[in-house]
């Protein structure tokens, strides 16, 4: 699994930052970071990220759902 | 259906309140509820079930708030291309370009450093009325704040604020007979507005300042820029959206913890809890009660199949009593937990752009009401708006005491 970032339509609301901080970073310009992928021990959280971005900005590549 | 149907775009009905058990009974027997045709305008599909909300929001493609506007009322070919030029009647990607342009302003990064201003503002307006016997909590305190805090980000001077104050509510009032005086209705508003924001604009491209105003009539680091009808049209749209949302969702929150006298008590006793009670006020009081799509092609919402050019209504204040998504949903519970209701919308493009610096707004005034206002009551019938847009509190006397 791997998380994918439409860095067009972020618009730094940081509901994931506030949700999986390990994986998401805002910086001082608010422009968003991936400081990691997912692991098996934040997968959950990093899965109700994606479906909490209000803009829908976050996706989730070769996901077996 | 058990009881009579509502005319769910009819104004005198929410005058009395949002019919909640209406909405209760669509979402449970019906709940993409074809409303037919009628004087008042085309028939249209109310969407009322959370999941249906958001999954619309979140589809732009299939549903446009472009070719109907974004707004339930109906308009004549040239009034839906002047609404046009604002980003609430936009698709992606001329919204997407604009909407990017504007974003700067409103991050919670960039709200965050208007803490300070928004907190000296509530305690001189808290203050103010904490002075008197009595007062309007709809004037004096809740239309206060957003209008002082619009005025401080676009760099307003102090004595234009009562002026933006009647432009707003000329506009939101439109189906309210107080507000409408002859010759001035909300496009004269409208047309107002559009004006001064012009001189605004004007102003600063002689005269630089450190504000959002300044920032906007700048090319971003792409080069790209707001041009002029782009800039009167986001004004508009600010002093429509940034007012009489967080008005609202202060006077109805208010009353809401009027009514709820032991959760106020408990906010007074410990104001860590003002943040989850601002989330349930925004969701009991649901300030913006609805907004257009037009679907682009036949399509289904939940099991309900849908034509190409169907008016398409979404109800947040039924979206966010669904008891599918929340525990006894007409409970007012300042403590609720999880809360993802959608008064800021479904998510998608048009996710509100304010939601961060309402939520500022919000909880900083009830901080300070919890902390300087302990006795507070009230001393008078409450006055609702004539709206099927904005769930409004015209007028709301409260008594005062220290």
């Amino acid at each position: 699994m791997r998380v994918v970032v439409d860095h067009q339509a972020c618009e730094a609301n940081g509901v994931c930052e506030g949700i999986a901080p390990e994986i998401f970073q805002l910086d001082e310009d608010d422009n968003l970071h991936l400081l990691d992928q997912p692991g098996a021990d934040s997968e959950e959280r990093v899965r109700r990220a994606v479906r909490s971005c209000p803009k829908v900005a976050l996706s989730l590549e070769g996901d077996r759902e | 259906m058990g009881s009579a149907t509502v005319r769910l775009h009819d104004p005198d009905v929410y005058e009395q309140g949002v019919p909640h058990e209406f909405f209760d009974e669509l979402r449970r027997a019906d709940p993409v509820h074809w409303h037919p045709e009628d004087a008042r305008g085309r028939g249209f599909w109310a969407v009322t079930r959370y999941q249906d909300v958001v999954a619309v929001s979140r589809d732009p493609d299939t549903f446009s708030s472009y070719r109907g506007t974004a707004m339930l009322a109906d308009f004549d070919d040239e009034v839906i291309e002047m609404q046009r030029a604002m980003m609430v009647n936009m698709d992606p990607p001329s919204h997407t370009r604009q909407r990017n342009l504007v974003n700067r302003g409103f991050t919670p990064r960039m709200v965050g450093k208007l803490e300070d201003h928004i907190r000296e503002v509530c305690h001189e307006l808290v203050d103010d009325v904490a002075r008197q016997p009595q007062a309007d909590f709809v004037h004096d305190i809740a239309a206060q704040l957003p209008l002082a805090v619009i005025a401080e980000l676009m760099g307003v001077p102090g004595e234009d604020r009562e002026r933006l104050y009647d432009w707003s509510n000329r506009m939101i009032g439109f189906d309210d007979p107080e507000f409408q005086v002859e010759g001035s209705d909300g496009a004269a508003a409208a047309t107002e507005i559009f004006a001064y924001a012009g001189e605004l604009a004007q102003r600063r491209r002689a005269e630089p300042r450190d504000d959002i105003v300044t920032k906007m009539i700048q090319p971003d680091s792409n080069g790209d820029v707001l041009q002029d009808l782009e800039f009167n049209m986001f004004f508009v749209l600010l002093i429509v959206a940034g007012n009489e949302t967080t008005r609202n969702a202060a006077s109805g929150g208010m009353l809401a913890l009027l009514e709820h006298p032991e959760q106020w008590q408990r906010i007074q006793q410990d104001r860590a809890l003002v943040p989850s009670a601002v989330e349930e006020i925004l969701r009991w009081v649901t300030p913006v009660m609805d907004f257009r799509r037009t679907a682009t092609r036949d399509t289904v919402i939940g099991d309900q199949p849908v034509s190409a050019g169907d008016k398409v209504i979404l109800f947040y204040p039924s979206a966010n009593r669904d008891e599918s998504v929340f525990d006894n949903p007409h409970t007012f519970d300042i403590t609720r937990e999880p809360n993802p209701h959608i008064t800021f919308g479904g998510g998608g493009p048009h996710f509100c752009l304010g939601a961060h610096l309402a939520r500022l707004e919000l909880r900083v005034l009830f901080e300070t009401l919890a902390e300087r206002l302990p006795g507070i009551r009230l001393a008078g019938p409450v006055r609702r708006l004539r709206s099927n847009f904005i769930n409004g509190i015209k007028e709301m006397p409260v008594q005062l005491w220290t």
